[in-house]
Protein backbone atom coordinates (compact mmCIF):
# COMPACT_ATOMS: atom_id res chain seq x y z
CA UNK A 1 0.00 0.00 0.00
CA UNK A 2 2.64 2.64 0.58
CA UNK A 3 4.28 2.32 -3.13
CA UNK A 4 0.70 3.21 -4.09
CA UNK A 5 0.38 6.37 -1.66
CA UNK A 6 3.95 7.39 -2.95
CA UNK A 7 2.52 7.42 -6.40
CA UNK A 8 -0.95 9.85 -4.96
CA UNK A 9 2.00 12.05 -3.33
CA UNK A 10 3.52 12.20 -6.70
CA UNK A 11 -0.03 13.04 -8.31
CA UNK A 12 -0.71 15.75 -5.95
CA UNK A 13 2.75 17.34 -4.68
CA UNK A 14 2.74 19.50 -7.55
CA UNK A 15 -0.58 20.25 -7.94
CA UNK A 16 -1.86 23.83 -7.22
CA UNK A 17 -4.97 23.26 -6.43
CA UNK A 18 -3.93 20.78 -3.59
CA UNK A 19 -1.50 23.40 -1.98
CA UNK A 20 -4.38 26.29 -2.18
CA UNK A 21 -7.14 24.28 -0.64
CA UNK A 22 -5.13 22.81 2.03
CA UNK A 23 -3.54 26.61 2.63
CA UNK A 24 -7.10 27.55 2.92
CA UNK A 25 -8.69 24.98 5.18
CA UNK A 26 -5.72 25.49 7.12
CA UNK A 27 -6.34 29.28 7.31
CA UNK A 28 -10.14 28.89 7.44
CA UNK A 29 -10.00 26.64 10.75
CA UNK A 30 -8.16 29.46 12.35
CA UNK A 31 -10.25 32.25 11.13
CA UNK A 32 -13.43 30.17 11.93
CA UNK A 33 -12.41 29.59 15.11
CA UNK A 34 -11.21 32.89 15.94
CA UNK A 35 -14.17 34.68 15.02
CA UNK A 36 -16.49 32.51 17.51
CA UNK A 37 -13.86 32.75 20.25
CA UNK A 38 -14.06 37.24 19.16
CA UNK A 39 -17.80 37.34 19.37
CA UNK A 40 -17.55 35.63 22.65
CA UNK A 41 -15.06 37.30 24.21
CA UNK A 42 -16.26 41.04 22.56
CA UNK A 43 -20.32 40.69 22.31
CA UNK A 44 -21.50 37.58 24.19
CA UNK A 45 -20.02 37.98 27.39
CA UNK A 46 -20.38 42.27 26.87
CA UNK A 47 -24.20 42.03 26.75
CA UNK A 48 -26.86 40.96 29.28
CA UNK A 49 -26.80 37.35 28.83
CA UNK A 50 -22.79 37.62 30.34
CA UNK A 51 -25.00 36.94 33.49
CA UNK A 52 -26.25 33.70 32.42
CA UNK A 53 -23.52 32.24 30.99
CA UNK A 54 -21.67 33.22 34.01
CA UNK A 55 -17.78 33.53 32.40
CA UNK A 56 -17.95 30.48 30.08
CA UNK A 57 -15.51 30.71 27.92
CA UNK A 58 -15.68 27.66 24.40
CA UNK A 59 -12.10 27.97 23.80
CA UNK A 60 -11.25 26.57 28.23
CA UNK A 61 -9.99 23.27 28.20
CA UNK A 62 -12.64 20.55 28.73
CA UNK A 63 -14.74 22.56 26.09
CA UNK A 64 -12.49 23.52 23.74
CA UNK A 65 -12.10 19.99 21.95
CA UNK A 66 -16.12 20.12 21.71
CA UNK A 67 -16.07 23.88 20.15
CA UNK A 68 -13.13 23.42 17.39
CA UNK A 69 -14.68 20.36 16.41
CA UNK A 70 -18.23 22.07 15.88
CA UNK A 71 -16.91 25.47 14.63
CA UNK A 72 -14.28 23.33 11.87
CA UNK A 73 -17.05 21.17 10.89
CA UNK A 74 -18.49 23.83 8.45
CA UNK A 75 -15.18 24.03 6.58
CA UNK A 76 -15.26 20.01 5.86
CA UNK A 77 -16.70 20.91 2.46
CA UNK A 78 -13.46 22.23 1.52
CA UNK A 79 -11.34 18.83 1.35
CA UNK A 80 -14.24 17.15 0.17
CA UNK A 81 -14.06 19.86 -2.58
CA UNK A 82 -10.50 18.79 -2.80
CA UNK A 83 -10.63 15.15 -3.58
CA UNK A 84 -13.75 15.36 -5.51
CA UNK A 85 -11.47 17.15 -7.51
CA UNK A 86 -8.37 14.76 -7.49
CA UNK A 87 -10.92 11.86 -8.20
CA UNK A 88 -12.25 13.66 -11.23
CA UNK A 89 -8.86 14.57 -12.45
CA UNK A 90 -8.43 10.58 -13.00
CA UNK A 91 -11.30 10.56 -14.94
CA UNK A 92 -11.17 13.28 -17.10
CA UNK A 93 -7.44 12.81 -18.09
CA UNK A 94 -8.22 8.96 -18.69
CA UNK A 95 -5.51 8.25 -16.15
CA UNK A 96 -7.75 6.36 -14.14
CA UNK A 97 -7.79 4.05 -17.19
CA UNK A 98 -3.58 4.47 -17.64
CA UNK A 99 -3.41 3.82 -14.26
CA UNK A 100 -4.83 -0.17 -14.50
CA UNK A 101 -3.51 -0.22 -18.16
CA UNK A 102 0.17 0.11 -16.49
CA UNK A 103 -0.58 -2.23 -13.75
CA UNK A 104 -2.79 -1.24 -10.54
CA UNK A 105 -5.01 -3.71 -10.17
CA UNK A 106 -9.26 -2.46 -9.49
CA UNK A 107 -9.24 -2.81 -5.91
CA UNK A 108 -5.20 -1.29 -6.00
CA UNK A 109 -7.08 1.93 -7.18
CA UNK A 110 -10.13 1.75 -4.55
CA UNK A 111 -8.25 0.95 -1.88
CA UNK A 112 -5.54 3.64 -2.12
CA UNK A 113 -8.99 6.44 -3.20
CA UNK A 114 -9.86 5.04 0.23
CA UNK A 115 -7.37 5.54 1.67
CA UNK A 116 -6.77 8.90 0.41
CA UNK A 117 -9.96 10.03 2.10
CA UNK A 118 -8.27 8.63 5.20
CA UNK A 119 -5.43 10.69 5.23
CA UNK A 120 -7.54 13.71 4.78
CA UNK A 121 -9.57 13.56 6.96
CA UNK A 122 -6.61 12.57 9.83
CA UNK A 123 -5.15 15.34 8.31
CA UNK A 124 -7.86 17.73 8.68
CA UNK A 125 -8.51 16.29 12.66
CA UNK A 126 -5.03 16.67 13.07
CA UNK A 127 -5.25 21.01 12.30
CA UNK A 128 -8.11 20.88 14.33
CA UNK A 129 -6.10 19.26 17.29
CA UNK A 130 -3.62 22.25 16.24
CA UNK A 131 -6.06 24.66 16.13
CA UNK A 132 -7.77 23.84 19.58
CA UNK A 133 -3.87 23.36 21.50
CA UNK A 134 -3.39 27.04 20.05
CA UNK A 135 -6.57 28.48 21.37
CA UNK A 136 -7.31 26.12 24.95
CA UNK A 137 -3.35 27.21 25.34
CA UNK A 138 -3.73 30.55 25.04
CA UNK A 139 -6.65 30.60 27.86
CA UNK A 140 -4.03 30.18 30.10
CA UNK A 141 -6.07 26.82 31.90
CA UNK A 142 -4.14 23.44 32.69
CA UNK A 143 -4.49 20.74 29.72
CA UNK A 144 -7.23 18.37 29.58
CA UNK A 145 -8.57 15.21 27.20
CA UNK A 146 -12.20 16.22 28.57
CA UNK A 147 -14.42 16.17 25.65
CA UNK A 148 -11.83 14.89 23.33
CA UNK A 149 -14.46 12.68 21.98
CA UNK A 150 -15.74 15.38 19.95
CA UNK A 151 -12.53 15.30 17.65
CA UNK A 152 -13.47 11.41 16.84
CA UNK A 153 -16.40 12.86 16.14
CA UNK A 154 -14.99 15.31 13.63
CA UNK A 155 -13.04 12.66 12.61
CA UNK A 156 -15.86 10.55 11.30
CA UNK A 157 -17.90 13.75 10.26
CA UNK A 158 -13.97 14.49 7.55
CA UNK A 159 -14.27 10.95 7.03
CA UNK A 160 -18.12 10.80 6.06
CA UNK A 161 -18.23 13.83 3.91
CA UNK A 162 -14.70 12.44 2.08
CA UNK A 163 -16.20 8.94 0.97
CA UNK A 164 -19.53 10.67 0.33
CA UNK A 165 -17.38 13.03 -2.24
CA UNK A 166 -15.23 10.31 -3.50
CA UNK A 167 -18.69 7.60 -4.27
CA UNK A 168 -20.59 11.13 -6.09
CA UNK A 169 -16.81 11.64 -8.05
CA UNK A 170 -16.81 7.99 -9.31
CA UNK A 171 -20.29 8.21 -10.12
CA UNK A 172 -20.39 11.49 -11.84
CA UNK A 173 -16.57 11.45 -13.05
CA UNK A 174 -17.28 14.68 -14.14
CA UNK A 175 -15.50 17.71 -12.29
CA UNK A 176 -18.05 20.52 -12.34
CA UNK A 177 -20.95 18.10 -12.20
CA UNK A 178 -19.66 16.14 -9.28
CA UNK A 179 -18.84 19.56 -7.44
CA UNK A 180 -22.62 20.67 -7.72
CA UNK A 181 -24.18 17.38 -7.32
CA UNK A 182 -22.01 17.25 -4.20
CA UNK A 183 -23.36 20.72 -2.73
CA UNK A 184 -27.19 20.19 -4.01
CA UNK A 185 -27.35 16.94 -1.57
CA UNK A 186 -25.73 18.65 0.83
CA UNK A 187 -28.23 21.63 1.02
CA UNK A 188 -31.23 18.92 0.36
CA UNK A 189 -30.21 16.45 2.69
CA UNK A 190 -30.01 19.75 5.39
CA UNK A 191 -33.45 20.49 4.53
CA UNK A 192 -34.90 16.99 4.60
CA UNK A 193 -33.19 16.58 8.16
CA UNK A 194 -34.99 20.05 8.90
CA UNK A 195 -38.33 18.50 7.90
CA UNK A 196 -37.70 15.53 9.63
CA UNK A 197 -36.27 17.22 13.38
CA UNK A 198 -39.44 19.29 13.07
CA UNK A 199 -41.31 16.14 12.61
CA UNK A 200 -39.19 14.40 15.59
CA UNK A 201 -40.65 17.54 17.90
CA UNK A 202 -44.27 16.91 16.86
CA UNK A 203 -43.93 13.37 17.95
CA UNK A 204 -42.21 13.77 20.98
CA UNK A 205 -44.58 16.41 21.88
CA UNK A 206 -47.80 15.14 21.02
CA UNK A 207 -47.72 11.14 20.80
CA UNK A 208 -44.46 11.48 23.26
CA UNK A 209 -42.85 8.84 21.06
CA UNK A 210 -38.62 10.15 21.32
CA UNK A 211 -36.90 8.57 17.99
CA UNK A 212 -34.38 11.59 18.57
CA UNK A 213 -34.33 13.78 15.92
CA UNK A 214 -34.49 11.54 12.85
CA UNK A 215 -32.50 14.13 10.41
CA UNK A 216 -29.88 12.68 12.19
CA UNK A 217 -30.12 9.58 10.69
CA UNK A 218 -28.96 10.68 7.10
CA UNK A 219 -26.10 10.13 5.74
CA UNK A 220 -24.49 13.73 5.88
CA UNK A 221 -26.63 14.75 8.94
CA UNK A 222 -25.49 11.33 10.94
CA UNK A 223 -22.11 12.55 10.96
CA UNK A 224 -23.20 16.18 11.67
CA UNK A 225 -25.68 15.49 14.47
CA UNK A 226 -22.38 14.20 16.22
CA UNK A 227 -21.17 17.40 17.01
CA UNK A 228 -22.58 20.77 18.72
CA UNK A 229 -21.56 23.65 20.64
CA UNK A 230 -20.95 23.12 23.58
CA UNK A 231 -24.06 23.17 26.36
CA UNK A 232 -23.79 26.89 27.53
CA UNK A 233 -26.00 27.62 30.51
CA UNK A 234 -28.17 29.36 28.00
CA UNK A 235 -28.99 25.87 26.10
CA UNK A 236 -31.11 24.84 29.10
CA UNK A 237 -33.91 27.04 27.92
CA UNK A 238 -34.40 25.11 24.63
CA UNK A 239 -33.35 21.52 24.95
CA UNK A 240 -36.56 20.55 26.82
CA UNK A 241 -38.64 20.83 23.72
CA UNK A 242 -36.22 19.02 21.42
CA UNK A 243 -35.90 15.19 21.33
CA UNK A 244 -33.25 12.96 23.17
CA UNK A 245 -30.26 12.61 21.25
CA UNK A 246 -29.35 9.00 20.62
CA UNK A 247 -25.74 9.52 20.35
CA UNK A 248 -25.09 6.05 20.08
CA UNK A 249 -27.54 5.49 17.17
CA UNK A 250 -26.40 7.96 15.70
CA UNK A 251 -22.85 6.82 15.30
CA UNK A 252 -24.35 3.80 14.37
CA UNK A 253 -25.43 5.51 11.27
CA UNK A 254 -22.75 7.41 10.66
CA UNK A 255 -20.37 3.91 10.79
CA UNK A 256 -23.02 2.33 8.90
CA UNK A 257 -22.89 5.18 5.98
CA UNK A 258 -19.37 5.03 6.05
CA UNK A 259 -19.23 1.50 5.41
CA UNK A 260 -22.12 1.82 2.63
CA UNK A 261 -20.65 4.27 0.39
CA UNK A 262 -17.15 2.37 0.49
CA UNK A 263 -18.39 -0.61 -0.74
CA UNK A 264 -20.33 0.99 -3.53
CA UNK A 265 -17.03 2.86 -4.45
CA UNK A 266 -15.17 0.00 -4.51
CA UNK A 267 -18.25 -1.76 -6.38
CA UNK A 268 -18.10 0.99 -9.42
CA UNK A 269 -14.25 0.63 -9.33
CA UNK A 270 -13.74 -3.20 -9.86
CA UNK A 271 -17.44 -3.98 -11.74
CA UNK A 272 -17.78 -1.03 -14.40
CA UNK A 273 -16.06 -0.39 -17.38
CA UNK A 274 -13.41 2.54 -16.74
CA UNK B 1 4.59 -19.79 -26.15
CA UNK B 2 1.59 -17.27 -26.34
CA UNK B 3 2.09 -13.87 -24.94
CA UNK B 4 -2.21 -13.64 -25.64
CA UNK B 5 -4.28 -16.33 -26.09
CA UNK B 6 -8.12 -14.74 -26.64
CA UNK B 7 -11.41 -16.82 -26.48
CA UNK B 8 -14.56 -16.57 -27.50
CA UNK B 9 -14.62 -12.89 -25.70
CA UNK B 10 -17.86 -11.06 -26.65
CA UNK B 11 -18.47 -7.55 -25.74
CA UNK B 12 -21.90 -5.70 -25.65
CA UNK B 13 -23.36 -2.09 -25.06
CA UNK B 14 -26.55 -2.34 -24.37
CA UNK B 15 -27.86 -3.63 -27.88
CA UNK B 16 -24.62 -3.00 -29.55
CA UNK B 17 -22.52 -5.52 -30.11
CA UNK B 18 -18.80 -4.04 -30.42
CA UNK B 19 -17.36 -7.53 -30.27
CA UNK B 20 -18.59 -11.11 -31.00
CA UNK B 21 -16.77 -14.30 -29.93
CA UNK B 22 -13.25 -13.61 -31.48
CA UNK B 23 -10.50 -15.97 -30.51
CA UNK B 24 -6.59 -15.63 -31.68
CA UNK B 25 -3.74 -16.12 -30.48
CA UNK B 26 -0.17 -14.27 -30.59
CA UNK B 27 2.69 -16.03 -30.74
CA UNK B 28 5.79 -15.08 -28.57
CA UNK B 29 8.62 -12.49 -30.83
CA UNK B 30 5.79 -12.11 -33.40
CA UNK B 31 4.34 -7.95 -34.95
CA UNK B 32 1.11 -8.93 -34.34
CA UNK B 33 -1.30 -6.37 -35.97
CA UNK B 34 -4.92 -6.22 -35.71
CA UNK B 35 -6.58 -4.32 -38.15
CA UNK B 36 -10.16 -3.33 -38.94
CA UNK B 37 -11.89 -0.14 -40.14
CA UNK B 38 -12.87 2.52 -37.59
CA UNK B 39 -15.33 1.20 -35.23
CA UNK B 40 -14.65 -2.68 -35.66
CA UNK B 41 -13.41 -3.49 -31.95
CA UNK B 42 -9.76 -3.20 -32.05
CA UNK B 43 -9.44 -0.66 -29.21
CA UNK B 44 -12.72 -2.33 -27.29
CA UNK B 45 -11.06 -5.78 -27.67
CA UNK B 46 -7.02 -4.02 -26.37
CA UNK B 47 -9.61 -2.54 -23.60
CA UNK B 48 -10.71 -5.72 -22.42
CA UNK B 49 -7.28 -7.40 -22.17
CA UNK B 50 -5.97 -4.64 -19.95
CA UNK B 51 -8.91 -4.86 -17.98
CA UNK B 52 -10.31 -1.23 -18.27
CA UNK B 53 -13.32 -2.53 -20.31
CA UNK B 54 -15.31 -6.01 -18.58
CA UNK B 55 -16.15 -8.60 -21.21
CA UNK B 56 -19.54 -10.07 -21.29
CA UNK B 57 -18.56 -13.01 -22.58
CA UNK B 58 -14.86 -15.56 -23.15
CA UNK B 59 -11.83 -15.53 -21.30
CA UNK B 60 -8.08 -14.08 -22.35
CA UNK B 61 -4.76 -15.48 -21.12
CA UNK B 62 -1.77 -13.21 -20.53
CA UNK B 63 1.46 -15.22 -20.90
CA UNK B 64 -0.06 -18.56 -20.46
CA UNK B 65 -1.49 -17.45 -17.37
CA UNK B 66 -5.07 -16.06 -16.12
CA UNK B 67 -4.30 -12.53 -16.24
CA UNK B 68 -3.72 -10.08 -13.66
CA UNK B 69 -1.83 -6.55 -12.91
CA UNK B 70 1.44 -7.99 -12.31
CA UNK B 71 1.10 -9.47 -15.43
CA UNK B 72 0.03 -6.24 -17.30
CA UNK B 73 3.19 -4.90 -15.16
CA UNK B 74 5.19 -6.93 -18.11
CA UNK B 75 3.47 -5.30 -20.80
CA UNK B 76 3.66 -1.52 -22.36
CA UNK B 77 0.85 -0.18 -23.27
CA UNK B 78 -0.54 2.81 -24.99
CA UNK B 79 -4.11 2.41 -25.62
CA UNK B 80 -6.25 4.70 -27.21
CA UNK B 81 -5.12 8.30 -26.55
CA UNK B 82 -1.95 9.74 -24.54
CA UNK B 83 -3.29 9.41 -20.98
CA UNK B 84 -1.40 11.75 -18.64
CA UNK B 85 -1.84 14.52 -15.52
CA UNK B 86 -2.27 18.00 -17.09
CA UNK B 87 -0.63 19.73 -14.85
CA UNK B 88 2.80 17.75 -14.54
CA UNK B 89 5.59 17.91 -16.68
CA UNK B 90 6.77 14.88 -18.98
CA UNK B 91 9.30 13.36 -16.42
CA UNK B 92 6.99 13.66 -13.38
CA UNK B 93 4.84 12.09 -15.22
CA UNK B 94 6.83 8.94 -16.38
CA UNK B 95 7.96 9.04 -12.52
CA UNK B 96 3.86 8.25 -11.57
CA UNK B 97 4.28 5.37 -14.36
CA UNK B 98 7.62 3.61 -13.48
CA UNK B 99 6.15 4.16 -9.65
CA UNK B 100 2.92 1.62 -10.70
CA UNK B 101 5.28 -0.58 -13.27
CA UNK B 102 7.49 -0.94 -10.20
CA UNK B 103 10.26 -0.60 -12.29
CA UNK B 104 11.98 1.93 -14.91
CA UNK B 105 12.52 5.13 -12.76
CA UNK B 106 16.14 4.77 -13.63
CA UNK B 107 14.84 4.32 -17.56
CA UNK B 108 12.77 7.79 -17.93
CA UNK B 109 16.24 9.71 -19.57
CA UNK B 110 16.40 6.30 -21.98
CA UNK B 111 12.82 6.94 -23.26
CA UNK B 112 12.65 10.08 -23.54
CA UNK B 113 16.00 10.17 -26.15
CA UNK B 114 14.38 7.23 -27.91
CA UNK B 115 11.01 9.66 -28.49
CA UNK B 116 12.80 13.13 -28.66
CA UNK B 117 11.83 14.62 -25.92
CA UNK B 118 14.67 15.60 -23.97
CA UNK B 119 14.91 19.02 -24.54
CA UNK B 120 10.93 18.93 -23.44
CA UNK B 121 11.40 16.88 -20.53
CA UNK B 122 10.34 19.50 -17.95
CA UNK B 123 7.56 21.21 -20.03
CA UNK B 124 4.07 20.02 -18.55
CA UNK B 125 1.76 17.98 -20.26
CA UNK B 126 -0.68 20.58 -21.34
CA UNK B 127 1.49 22.40 -23.42
CA UNK B 128 2.84 19.58 -26.10
CA UNK B 129 1.44 19.19 -29.32
CA UNK B 130 -0.85 16.41 -30.24
CA UNK B 131 2.21 14.61 -31.79
CA UNK B 132 4.21 15.05 -28.69
CA UNK B 133 1.98 14.15 -26.42
CA UNK B 134 1.96 10.73 -28.47
CA UNK B 135 5.64 10.37 -27.98
CA UNK B 136 5.29 10.71 -24.51
CA UNK B 137 2.91 7.97 -24.72
CA UNK B 138 5.05 5.70 -26.79
CA UNK B 139 8.14 6.54 -24.39
CA UNK B 140 5.85 5.49 -21.35
CA UNK B 141 5.05 2.17 -23.10
CA UNK B 142 8.88 1.81 -23.22
CA UNK B 143 9.34 2.36 -19.89
CA UNK B 144 11.15 -0.59 -17.89
CA UNK B 145 11.75 -2.23 -21.34
CA UNK B 146 8.91 -4.61 -21.34
CA UNK B 147 9.30 -7.53 -23.54
CA UNK B 148 5.67 -6.87 -24.65
CA UNK B 149 4.31 -3.82 -26.10
CA UNK B 150 0.82 -3.02 -26.90
CA UNK B 151 0.15 -0.05 -29.53
CA UNK B 152 -3.32 0.97 -30.29
CA UNK B 153 -2.68 3.76 -33.23
CA UNK B 154 0.69 4.35 -32.25
CA UNK B 155 1.37 6.87 -35.31
CA UNK B 156 -1.58 8.97 -34.52
CA UNK B 157 -1.08 12.88 -34.63
CA UNK B 158 2.48 12.07 -35.89
CA UNK B 159 3.90 14.03 -38.72
CA UNK B 160 5.39 11.86 -41.74
CA UNK B 161 9.25 12.05 -40.26
CA UNK B 162 7.70 10.98 -36.98
CA UNK B 163 5.77 8.00 -38.68
CA UNK B 164 8.94 6.65 -40.25
CA UNK B 165 10.66 6.91 -36.85
CA UNK B 166 8.17 4.98 -34.71
CA UNK B 167 8.10 2.19 -37.77
CA UNK B 168 11.88 2.28 -37.44
CA UNK B 169 11.43 1.50 -33.66
CA UNK B 170 8.59 -0.92 -34.19
CA UNK B 171 11.14 -2.93 -35.98
CA UNK B 172 14.31 -2.36 -34.20
CA UNK B 173 11.64 -3.29 -31.18
CA UNK B 174 10.69 -6.52 -33.16
CA UNK B 175 14.25 -7.71 -34.03
CA UNK B 176 15.36 -7.85 -30.41
CA UNK B 177 12.72 -10.14 -29.55
CA UNK B 178 9.75 -8.03 -28.16
CA UNK B 179 6.45 -8.97 -29.20
CA UNK B 180 4.25 -6.22 -30.44
CA UNK B 181 0.25 -6.00 -30.65
CA UNK B 182 -0.39 -3.25 -32.81
CA UNK B 183 -3.70 -2.25 -33.20
CA UNK B 184 -4.09 0.19 -36.70
CA UNK B 185 -6.53 0.87 -39.77
CA UNK B 186 -3.36 2.30 -41.55
CA UNK B 187 -3.15 -0.76 -43.93
CA UNK B 188 0.10 0.20 -45.10
CA UNK B 189 1.71 0.35 -41.75
CA UNK B 190 0.71 -3.75 -40.69
CA UNK B 191 1.73 -4.34 -44.46
CA UNK B 192 5.06 -2.78 -43.81
CA UNK B 193 5.86 -3.86 -40.06
CA UNK B 194 3.14 -6.77 -38.64
CA UNK B 195 4.30 -10.07 -39.33
CA UNK B 196 0.77 -11.74 -38.26
CA UNK B 197 -2.40 -9.47 -38.27
CA UNK B 198 -6.19 -10.20 -37.24
CA UNK B 199 -8.64 -8.62 -39.27
CA UNK B 200 -11.87 -7.07 -37.57
CA UNK B 201 -14.74 -6.32 -39.06
CA UNK B 202 -18.26 -5.25 -36.70
CA UNK B 203 -16.73 -6.49 -33.96
CA UNK B 204 -16.14 -10.08 -36.07
CA UNK B 205 -12.97 -11.41 -36.45
CA UNK B 206 -12.69 -12.22 -40.42
CA UNK B 207 -9.24 -13.98 -40.09
CA UNK B 208 -5.95 -14.66 -38.54
CA UNK B 209 -2.83 -15.70 -39.15
CA UNK B 210 0.33 -14.76 -40.83
CA UNK B 211 0.14 -11.65 -43.14
CA UNK B 212 2.28 -13.40 -46.24
CA UNK B 213 -0.44 -16.24 -45.28
CA UNK B 214 -3.79 -13.59 -45.48
CA UNK B 215 -2.62 -10.73 -47.84
CA UNK B 216 -1.46 -13.02 -50.96
CA UNK B 217 -0.55 -10.32 -53.46
CA UNK B 218 -2.02 -11.80 -56.40
CA UNK B 219 -0.44 -10.77 -59.39
CA UNK B 220 -2.30 -8.70 -62.26
CA UNK B 221 -1.39 -8.35 -65.89
CA UNK B 222 -3.16 -5.22 -67.45
CA UNK B 223 -3.94 -5.53 -70.92
CA UNK B 224 -5.31 -3.43 -74.29
CA UNK B 225 -6.29 -3.93 -77.39
CA UNK B 226 -8.89 -2.32 -80.42
CA UNK B 227 -11.40 -4.79 -79.53
CA UNK B 228 -11.49 -4.86 -75.69
CA UNK B 229 -14.40 -7.82 -76.35
CA UNK B 230 -12.31 -9.75 -78.38
CA UNK B 231 -9.67 -9.47 -76.16
CA UNK B 232 -11.51 -10.93 -73.05
CA UNK B 233 -13.26 -13.63 -74.98
CA UNK B 234 -9.47 -14.70 -75.93
CA UNK B 235 -7.75 -14.59 -72.55
CA UNK B 236 -10.15 -16.59 -71.15
CA UNK B 237 -9.07 -19.80 -73.01
CA UNK B 238 -5.71 -19.09 -71.62
CA UNK B 239 -4.64 -22.75 -69.36
CA UNK B 240 -4.83 -21.98 -65.69
CA UNK B 241 -8.74 -20.61 -65.21
CA UNK B 242 -7.76 -17.60 -65.00
CA UNK B 243 -10.30 -14.42 -64.09
CA UNK B 244 -10.50 -12.00 -66.86
CA UNK B 245 -11.99 -8.54 -66.10
CA UNK B 246 -12.93 -5.57 -68.52
CA UNK B 247 -11.61 -2.29 -66.49
CA UNK B 248 -12.89 0.66 -68.79
CA UNK B 249 -10.43 0.22 -71.60
CA UNK B 250 -8.50 -2.25 -70.74
CA UNK B 251 -8.60 -5.88 -69.74
CA UNK B 252 -7.23 -6.99 -66.13
CA UNK B 253 -6.12 -10.73 -65.57
CA UNK B 254 -5.41 -12.02 -62.39
CA UNK B 255 -2.50 -14.86 -61.87
CA UNK B 256 -1.38 -16.61 -58.58
CA UNK B 257 1.52 -15.15 -56.92
CA UNK B 258 4.35 -14.98 -58.94
CA UNK B 259 3.12 -16.73 -61.86
CA UNK B 260 2.46 -13.93 -64.20
CA UNK B 261 4.75 -13.90 -67.10
CA UNK B 262 4.47 -10.76 -69.67
CA UNK B 263 5.92 -12.90 -72.53
CA UNK B 264 3.54 -15.64 -72.24
CA UNK B 265 0.62 -13.14 -72.43
CA UNK B 266 1.33 -11.57 -75.69
CA UNK B 267 2.86 -14.75 -76.95
CA UNK B 268 -0.74 -15.95 -76.55
CA UNK B 269 -2.77 -12.85 -78.03
CA UNK B 270 -0.52 -12.88 -80.94
CA UNK B 271 -1.51 -16.61 -81.52
CA UNK B 272 -4.76 -15.72 -81.58
CA UNK B 273 -4.35 -12.70 -84.10
CA UNK B 274 -4.37 -10.25 -81.76
CA UNK B 275 -2.36 -7.00 -81.18
CA UNK B 276 -1.57 -5.52 -77.89
CA UNK B 277 -1.77 -1.98 -77.69
CA UNK B 278 -0.82 -2.15 -73.70
CA UNK B 279 1.12 -5.24 -71.50
CA UNK B 280 2.05 -4.36 -68.30
CA UNK B 281 1.82 -6.14 -64.44
CA UNK B 282 1.18 -5.16 -61.38
CA UNK B 283 0.99 -5.84 -57.75
CA UNK B 284 -2.61 -6.40 -56.26
CA UNK B 285 -2.97 -3.73 -53.59
CA UNK B 286 -3.22 -4.27 -49.83
CA UNK B 287 -6.06 -2.47 -49.98
CA UNK B 288 -7.78 -3.98 -52.50
CA UNK B 289 -7.27 -7.29 -50.81
CA UNK B 290 -8.23 -5.77 -47.33
CA UNK B 291 -11.51 -4.46 -49.01
CA UNK B 292 -12.23 -7.81 -50.28
CA UNK B 293 -12.27 -9.45 -46.80
CA UNK B 294 -14.08 -6.86 -44.92
CA UNK B 295 -16.49 -6.32 -47.81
Amino acid sequence: MMYLLKIEWLKIKNYKAFLFISLFFLIGIFATNYIVYSVFHNIVNKSDAALLLSNFNPYDFEHVWQTVSYASGYLLMLPSLLLIILVTNEYTFRTSRQNIIDGSSREEYANVKMMMALIVAGTSTLFVVLCALVFAYSSGKDFSITGFSHVGYFFLKALSYNIIAIFISTLIKRTGFAIGIFFIYMGAENIIAQFLDVLSMKLKSSKNIDFGSLGDYLPMNSSDGLLSFPPTPLKSFTTNSLPTEYTWIVLGFAIFYLLLFSWLVRRLIIKKDL
Amino acid sequence: MNVLSINNISKNYGKVTALRNVSFSVPRGSVFGILGPNGSGKTTLLGIIMDVLKATGGTYQLFDENPNNQLRKRIGTLLETPNFYHYLSAVQNLKITAGIKQRGENDIERVLEIVSLTNRKNSIFSNYSLGMKQRLAIAAALLGDPEVLVLDEPTNGLDPVGIAEIRELIRLLASQGKTIIMASHMLDEVEKVCSHVAILKYGELITFGNVDEIFINDDIVEVASSDIEQLKDALKLMPGNLKVEIKGNIVQITFPVGTANLENVNQFCFEKGIVLSQLQIRKKSLESKFMELTN
